[in-house]
């Protein structure tokens, strides 16, 4: 138990040693060579606090709105699409070979043609987050609709329950362990596309601020965008899992 | 004299296997009385699940017919609780919702609180009192049986079809469970078609016993239970009545359990 | 939900029996997929107003803008340098994730240390270091192959770490009883069981080598399939966007294909 303990403390200071020395050597990089390439940790702080007071926030928001205005329209066209083709196995036989050819497709590379197609703003942004979650979420919830055990409802069925009651009771709740699986990738997924986009070609958001201080080789701004990046990145991965505990509480009941 | 509740005629089912086609059953002939506790026993595989199979109306026959209260059955027959060898409960509600369930369907419109009282009072009667908000995959198997039985006894079909419903119970439990269902089915009148491999369950709680043979399945023996019903479950098995009953069906019955297991 | 009346003796097939059964067969699929595709084709080519043409092109126009690559050889070139790209990055980042793996996995602690820095780096979409490398090592084909192989290391490293630990403790235990030395442990014991997890994340890290690439293609390269689109995107031309879009889904169709046969192989192999 003591061993354990020690074990843990001493994880805990290495870690905590390794956290600081980063810092510190890049600091002292910086001042002995007084580079500009390398930029410093107390310069980006600097550079993150002007951001701060000076339009930050909208540039956050300007991202955190494609993703969210993507998930959404992603995921409920994904959901009903699956769901409905996932009980339709005549139509499901005919189309599958062309589901699976699309789903292979990288399709954050289609960013460039909704630039084309939708401009400058956020929409060609929204629209790929969104064909990109529609595919996800769509793939996994029809391949859950699909393995509903069929012993499930014919229980149902056997009580008397109408095709709309077992639609509700049964398939739509025994799919979302598999819609879940898909929202845990289709989040980070979201942000990725969402940047990409950005970075392509926008007038705000953080992937603009990256290509703009890349393009004026201001290394202390990419470093802050970078590590905004990286915050945005941790949060969406956080709140994945997270959704996923809470909407498979039954699951993790059963250990 | 009233219309039977359930009777096979001549039905039969094959099935196919590995590109062969076997017989399950051979043409049964059965009938069932309302408010009748009919128990089938016989060796694994003789197709007594597929007999309840036919009644339910997951299955047609082969050949013949199978029929409920006089008409053919087709299609699913909702007027049955089935409750098959594997619980099918739905493992992202918590027991009280689970056993409430046929409760929410359109077709038996109950309101709130006549349902929690039910499920209430059920959850009472199977012994799952303290468990009301644990998940399926948190409980046993005899647990998970338990709340299927009071799922399917909660809206009192007016037949029950049971696949060996306590084969995974511990002996006092099985007594204890096999009381209850016996106040409930004759309190509600309800017909029950019981398949089980215990003999002496078997005439515990039934009106008539069928003893069928090994596959292809046939019914090899019918005899009434001549004991007087209500009885103690607990203390049923000491009678001399009960126990030449058992010798003389034991006698059907071991010829085809052994059959069986040459195979 | 209708009983399974399959085995019961001839009901006469009604033409909704038949016509069922007809589109669950192969042959009714395959033309219901040409009826669907040429409808759909159909539809494109003929529907677009002359100010929805602009943008939603035609069919024809994007074959043709395909045919022109063939014959001048630009297709060949830009597949060829995704192609080599991707493949270059996957090697190396296969090797030096395997590599790492294993050694960082057999130090047991270093994984417990590590892993919160692991994950914060996870985090960062990879796309945001293009920039970075694009300063350091300019548009050319460094950077790209940097990049990917930044990605597929990642993806390999971390799964061969958790092949190596999630070794069955109690097979070490009665490999070390019986008396083996510490490298036949890892060469007989540790090594194998973290093999389905390397070549697990081998497989999937195909899929990011490709993905990577064509992003790191569209940022600031000169040459690919990404670059392809990111071309004539850029200069509004919307047939040879599309055409470069065909590209890419022919593209990973067949990649798709060719991983297929690949595991089915492999999985022959190993069981």
């Amino acid at each position: 138990m003591a061993d354990r303990a020690r074990t843990t403390g001493g994880i805990l200071a290495w870690q905590g040693v390794i956290a600081l020395s980063i810092p510190a050597v890049w600091e002292a990089t910086w001042r002995l060579t007084g580079s500009t390439w390398i930029s410093a940790p107390s310069l980006v702080a600097v550079r993150l606090a002007a951001w701060a007071s000076d339009g930050l926030a909208e540039h956050i928001a300007t991202t955190a709105e494609e993703i969210a205005t993507g998930l959404a329209i992603g995921c409920a066209c994904g959901v009903l699409c699956g769901l409905v083709l996932g009980r339709m196995p005549i139509l499901a036989g005919i189309l599958r070979p062309i589901i699976v050819a699309l789903y292979s497709v990288p399709l954050i590379s289609l960013a460039p043609l909704f630039i084309m197609l939708f401009g400058l703003g956020q929409l060609p942004q929204i629209v790929l987050v969104g064909i990109v979650v529609f595919f996800l979420i769509f793939f996994n919830t029809f391949a859950g609709a699909e393995a509903v055990d069929e012993d499930l409802i014919r229980t149902l069925r056997l009580m008397g329950a109408t095709r709309s009651e077992v639609f509700r009771k049964v398939i739509a709740p025994a799919s979302i362990v598999w819609i879940t699986g898909g929202l845990k990738v289709a989040l980070p997924y979201a942000l990725v596309a969402a940047t990409t986009g950005e970075m392509l070609g926008s007038r705000g958001g953080i992937g603009f601020l990256l290509n703009g201080a890349a393009q004026q080789f201001d290394m202390t701004s990419l470093y802050a965008a970078m590590v905004i990046l990286m915050l945005l990145g941790i949060l969406t991965s956080a709140s994945a899992a997270r959704l996923e505990s809470w909407l498979l509480r039954w699951r993790h009941a059963a250990g | 004299m009233p219309p039977d509740k359930i009777q096979l005629i001549g039905a039969s089912r094959d099935f196919e296997a590995r590109g062969r086609r076997v017989q399950a059953l051979q043409p049964i002939d059965l009938s069932i009385q309302p408010a009748e506790f009919v128990a089938l026993v016989g060796p694994s595989g003789c197709g007594k699940s597929t007999i309840l199979n036919m009644v339910a109306g997951l299955l047609g026959p082969t050949s013949g017919t199978v029929a409920y209260d006089g008409l053919p059955v087709t299609g699913l027959n909702q007027r049955v609780g089935y409750m098959t060898q594997k619980d099918t409960l739905l493992p992202w509600r918590d027991v009280e919702a689970n056993i409430r369930i046929a409760l929410e369907l359109q077709c038996r419109p109950t309101s709130r609180a006549d349902a929690a009282a039910k499920v209430r009072e059920m959850i009472e009667l199977v012994g799952l009192k303290g468990f009301e908000h644990h998940y399926p995959g948190e409980l046993s198997g005899g647990m998970r049986k338990r709340a299927a039985l009071a799922r399917t006894l909660i809206y009192e079909p007016e037949t029950l079809l049971m696949d060996e419903p306590f084969a995974a119970l511990d002996a006092q439990l099985r007594l204890v469970m096999l009381d209850q269902l016996q106040f409930l089915t004759r309190s509600r009148q309800m017909t029950v078609l019981f398949v089980t491999h215990d003999l002496g369950e078997a005439i515990t709680l039934a009106d008539r016993v069928v003893v069928m043979s090994a596959r292809p399945g046939r019914i090899r023996a019918i005899r009434k239970v001549p004991i007087e019903r209500p009885l103690d479950v607990f203390t049923a098995r000491f009678s001399s009545v009960f126990a030449k009953l058992h010798e003389e069906l034991w006698d059907e019955l071991k010829d085809e359990v052994t059959k069986g297991t040459d195979l | 939900m209708r009983p399974d009346l399959a085995l019961t003796a001839g009901t006469p097939d009604s033409i909704a029996d038949r016509s069922r059964r007809f589109f669950t067969g192969t042959t009714g699929r395959i033309l219901a997929r040409i009826v669907i595709l040429a409808a759909l084709f159909g539809a494109w080519q003929t529907l677009p107003g002359p100010g929805m043409r602009f943008w939603a092109s035609d069919p024809v126009s994007i074959v043709a803008a395909l045919a022109g690559w063939i014959i001048d050889g630009t297709l060949w070139r830009q597949l060829l340098a995704t192609l080599t790209v991707m493949s270059t990055s996957y090697v190396l980042g296969c090797a030096i994730g395997v590599g790492l793996g294993l050694a960082f996995g057999l130090l047991p602690r270093l994984d417990k240390i590590l892993s919160p820095f692991i994950f914060a780096a996870y985090a960062l979409p990879k796309i945001a270091l293009a920039p970075l490398l694009i300063i350091l090592f300019g548009i050319g084909i460094a950077s790209k192959i940097v990049l990917v192989t930044v990605v597929v290391f990642f993806l390999v490293f971390s799964s061969t770490i958790d092949g190596v630990h999630d070794t069955d403790p109690d097979l070490v235990r009665s490999l070390r009883l019986m008396g083996a030395t510490r490298s036949e442990l890892i060469r007989k014991v540790l090594i194998p069981s973290a093999l389905p997890w390397i070549f697990t994340s081998m497989r999937i890290a195909v899929r990011y080598a490709f993905t990577n690439t064509l992003l790191a293609e569209l940022i600031a390269s000169n040459s690919g399939i990404g670059y392809l689109i990111a071309y004539h995107s850029g200069i509004y031309d919307a047939a040879g966007t599309y055409a470069a879009v065909l590209i890419l889904v022919i593209l990973s169709v067949a990649l798709t294909e060719v991983l297929t046969r690949v595991e089915k192989a492999m999985s022959r192999w190993r069981a």
